[in-house]
């Protein structure tokens, strides 16, 4: 199988100008709301640092703490907007600024919380948590222009998608063998001085598989063709993949130790898997896959035992195993209907954070103290208008598999925001994956860019009309046809 | 949209179908945020262990508690290093009072009002709201107790080097006089850094169990003291009436009562010869025969769901954490969880497998007395200070027991047993008072060679009882031998203390 893609087709650049006046509108909000934040930021954190110095501030000082960093990043959404309009394409105007702000929260929060949580060293620069996660910002920016402006046709994703898969399990096996363990998952691959969490990747990787894979066989699967007493199956060759996914999910919750990834993959497949067939009982057989999996792994691994144990009472061990999950709720209840003001919250015991992963599992439980409950859905609100115009996307494409491959990038993220903000609020088990675009880190920014990116490029009316559909191959069609 | 082959469904509706259902989930998670943002947020907040309290505990002056008139209880100062101390008058209202330790955490009323103590009650969402443009930090709030110092003091005395309980209310109001448990402990060298350790091991290790308050979370065997609760089952349910006499109770006074092939034996009361019993003059001797007649009568549904009506099967609400009393382990197939007869008809005179806690059967004395109505008992007469979550604490009517007539002849009867010519042969301790007494002692036997718990409830007072009263004594002998002499003292000294009616 040939690996190598098509070159992607970068046509002759003409320049035609394209007004966008609602991304305008909406990413000078964003600007408007990041800057008054920054500036209340900046504020309480002087008022603060003066009462413990037991000083009184002469004047009130609206200056953001970092204003260089917050006009880099502002001035960075501008030029891709720009750039956008040059290119004169015509993609949606509602992704760039609603992940401009979610984005900007993120960046915000990221630099209010003390620097030296992570800190990178280059020789005798080191940058510390804002800084990095500005760097990572840009260039996922980056990512999502090159993206929606070089993107224009959508063949090498959907020819290669067994290259895809072939790629995915690849680096999920890498991560088995070479990955080193942090906290007690196994999820990060160093190369040299580079380390990343492949199952970022991987989700984006999954979903272009999937959405190559559905939309071949889209209307084999929906068909009922094998009858198991009163069970109505699909041909069984096609419930292959549907086994295949659940074991990988289960192998990364054994090898891995990685229950949010798996849980992750798993729903965004059983929800394409629904995209693609409308049938209900995809969806119903793979809640029962999934229950009789959970019990097996809950009873089987220690790891999964804590992580219910302590979603189930995290007070049986307040100082141990459920500290950090108390906290959170501790943060949740201080920051009341309208939250304690930026800068304001997590109060530190010993001089120590109270929730020590608030930048990767927890940025949820600091928002939610520090904005509120009227903050908290704010966000939850963004997340969806990300969803939502992600699936218009979907049911505007042209053809089946720019419908499941939009549906998929948009889901994924909506599906992660919930898995992470309902293990956060402990309607479910934590499990440690990041927060879309406001969580700490280069891999989650990056792989969420790749999806922001992938659906404005294919927001894009104008683009390339999708290649005629292949013939379906010879043993399969003999199959469709015996089903028939 | 492509082309769709025959009976398929177009993909744009399963796309919205999605789109629906995580929009449901993302209003799930909404009302996640809502459930510990608004209707949790005040108990997280202020819960013990955030560290905005703990930080706030180090530096605030705890509000002080006073008792009813005023007398303090507990009190804060800064010691050398400006860190808050806590001290406490006296060792009679630990168990009431409780402690606020740095290192032990807080119990009793400390943990309670732990909030309003340290200036962080009124943190709800809507106060909230305000306080986002009010930066200066709440004063601490007080409280000013129904408890009266000299009477806690005298029960306490009274109890002497027995492991017990008494309980003292206003059965009007549901305010508590007394609230005594012994052996009690020195709560200021919880408080205290430099002794906190050492002395709360040995608190800990001590068989006496000095840390429980026996007189909210003991849990004892009632004895004869629970027949108050028969009868309130038996009239209420008008399975008796104050002339119910049982043909078959002198005969089996001699050759035990025979329930499901099983004897159940009581002695013989010389007194009243082989007269079938009234009401009255059982309660007087306290046949056990009868009671355990009128409990089969009732039936055992009936005698649960009394009780419960009284607050047993349940925590009790109150300003301190209350153990549930209950009839039975619920464990049985019969009408209300009894194994079946013979439990019944033990139980209805008080030695099945119930038990109780002496706060509980004080409130059967105080529903008596206040013919039939029983009040929430409480603690807390005020939370003195100024800002949002201080002001007064008015009784409470918890609910209506049984009817005013049927609680009529219950009075009757237990003045009977106090001041009868029957009754002053087992009870004549507990008037010690000069002024109308009513009451019912108790003999919880054990089992075993041991000395049975000795009990008493009752109440005192003209027309409108004033005070009413539960004692318990750990092993203290027979009920009208050892705590009806002390309830009679204490309802003595309340009468000295706030005047004759």
């Amino acid at each position: 199988m040939s690996v190598a893609a098509p070159a992607l087709p970068i046509p002759a650049i003409r320049i035609r100008p394209r007004m966008r006046s609602t991304e305008l509108l909406l990413l000078a909000l964003v600007s408007v709301a990041l800057v008054a934040g920054a500036s209340s930021l900046g504020a309480t954190q002087r008022l603060l640092a003066a009462r413990t110095a037991g000083e009184t501030l002469a004047s009130l000082d609206l200056s953001p703490p970092d204003p260089r960093g917050l006009a880099v990043y502002l001035t960075a959404l501008f030029m891709v907007h720009l750039a956008f309009v040059l290119a004169g394409r015509r993609t949606d105007q509602v992704l760039l600024p609603t992940l401009a702000m979610l984005g900007g929260i993120g960046l915000l929060l990221m630099q209010r919380l003390p620097q030296d949580l992570v800190v990178q060293r280059w020789g005798d620069v080191a940058l510390g948590l804002g800084q990095l996660q500005l760097g990572w910002l840009l260039i996922a920016l980056l990512v999502i222009a090159a993206l929606a402006l070089a993107v224009r046709s959508d063949a090498w994703l959907r020819l290669y998608k067994y290259t895809w898969a072939a790629a995915g399990i690849a680096l999920l096996l890498l991560t088995f063998v070479f990955g080193s363990e942090v906290n007690g998952a196994r999820l990060t691959l160093s190369i040299g001085p580079l380390s990343g969490q492949p199952s970022e990747l991987l989700k984006v990787i999954l979903v272009v598989f999937l959405a190559g894979y559905l939309s071949e066989n889209r209307t084999l699967l929906a068909e009922e063709s094998t009858r198991i007493g009163p069970l109505r199956l699909p041909p069984i060759p096609y419930l292959a993949p549907m086994v295949a996914m659940w074991a990988i999910a289960l192998g990364i919750v054994v090898v891995q130790r990685d229950l949010g990834a798996a849980l992750l993959f798993f729903a965004v497949f059983l929800v394409l898997l629904y995209v693609a067939t409308g049938r209900p009982a995809y969806v119903a057989g793979g809640l029962l896959l999934f229950v009789a999996g959970s019990w097996v792994l809950y009873n089987l691994f220690a790891h999964v035992q804590l992580r219910v144990d302590n979603w189930l009472d995290p007070w049986a061990d307040p100082l141990g195993a459920g500290f950090q999950a108390i906290q959170a709720l501790y943060a949740f209840g201080r920051g009341g209907l309208l939250g304690v003001g930026l800068g304001a919250g997590l109060p530190t015991i010993g001089g120590r954070l109270p929730v020590p992963a608030v930048h990767t599992d927890y940025p949820l439980a600091a928002l939610g103290e520090e904005l509120g409950l009227i903050g908290l859905l704010a966000i939850l609100g963004l997340y969806l208008v990300l969803v939502i115009r992600g699936l218009r996307i979907a049911a505007a494409a042209q053809d089946d598999f720019r419908a499941i491959l939009a549906a998929g990038l948009s889901l994924v993220v909506g599906v992660q925001a919930f898995i992470i903000a309902a293990g956060n609020l402990k309607l479910i088990p934590l499990t440690g994956i990041t927060l879309p675009l406001i969580s700490y880190g280069g891999s989650s920014l990056l792989a969420n860019a790749l999806v922001v990116g992938l659906l404005l490029a294919l927001s894009d009316r104008g683009a390339e009309p999708p290649p005629p559909p292949r013939a379906p191959r010879r043993g399969l069609g003999r199959l469709r046809r015996g089903a028939a | 949209m492509t082309s769709s082959g025959p009976g398929r469904r177009p993909i744009g509706t399963t796309i919205l179908r999605t789109g629906v259902a995580l929009a449901c989930a993302f209003a799930v998670l909404a009302g996640g945020a809502g459930w510990w943002q608004v209707v949790e947020a005040q108990r997280l907040a202020t819960s013990p262990d955030n560290p905005v309290v703990i930080a706030a505990a180090r530096r605030t002056l705890r509000g002080p508690i006073v008792d009813r008139d005023g007398r303090w209880l507990a009190r804060s100062s800064r010691d050398a290093n400006g860190e808050a101390l806590r001290e406490y008058r006296d060792p009679v209202v630990s168990h009431v009072v409780g402690y606020a330790s740095r290192q032990f955490g807080t119990a009793g009323l400390e943990r309670t009002y732990n909030p309003e103590l340290l200036g962080l009650a009124g943190a709800d969402p809507m106060g909230g709201l305000l306080d986002k443009f009010d930066p200066s930090p709440r004063e601490p709030l007080g409280l000013r107790l129904t408890l009266d110092l000299r009477l806690q003091r005298a029960a306490v005395q009274a109890l002497g080097r027995d492991r017990g309980a008494v309980v003292m209310l206003d059965p009007a109001t549901g305010e508590i006089l007394a609230l005594a448990s012994t052996p009690t402990y020195d709560a200021s060298a919880i408080a205290d850094p430099a002794t906190a350790a050492a002395t709360f091991e040995r608190l800990r290790d001590d068989d006496a169990k000095p840390l429980l308050p026996r007189a909210t979370l003991g849990r004892y065997v009632p004895g004869s003291v629970f027949k108050i609760v028969t009868l309130m089952a038996g009239l209420g349910g008008d399975a008796i009436s104050p002339a119910t006499t049982f043909p078959e109770q002198p005969d089996a006074e001699q050759d035990g009562l025979v329930v499901d092939g099983f004897p159940i034996r009581d002695g013989h009361h010389p007194q009243t010869g082989d007269r079938a019993l009234d009401l009255v003059e059982a309660t007087e001797v306290s046949c056990n025969l009868w009671f355990a007649l009128a409990g089969l009568a009732t039936g055992g549904e009936r005698l649960v769901g009394e009780a419960e009506e009284l607050g047993f099967g349940a925590a009790i609400p109150f300003d301190l954490p209350t153990a549930a009393s209950r009839v039975n382990d619920g464990s049985g197939d019969a009408p209300g969880g009894f194994s079946g007869e013979v439990e019944l008809a033990s139980a209805a005179f008080g030695q099945g497998g119930t038990f109780v806690t002496p706060l509980q059967m004080a409130l059967v004395a105080a529903t008596v007395a206040n013919d039939g109505v029983l009040m929430k008992p409480h603690l807390v007469s005020e939370v003195t200070g100024e800002g949002t979550g201080a002001g007064p604490v008015g009784p409470e009517t918890w609910r209506r027991v049984l009817a005013a007539d049927d609680a009529a002849v219950i009075q009757a009867a237990m003045r009977e047993a106090v001041e009868g010519d029957l009754g002053r042969l087992f009870t004549s301790g507990a008037k010690g008072t000069g002024v109308p007494t009513a009451g019912k002692s108790g003999t919880a036997e054990l089992g075993g060679s041991g000395e049975p718990h000795s009990w008493f409830i009752g109440y005192a007072g003209g027309q409108t009882p004033r005070i009413a009263i539960a004692v318990l004594v750990e092993q203290g002998g027979r009920g009208g031998e050892r705590a009806a002499p002390l309830a009679g003292d204490l309802m003595a000294r309340y009468f000295e203390l706030y005047g004759r009616p």
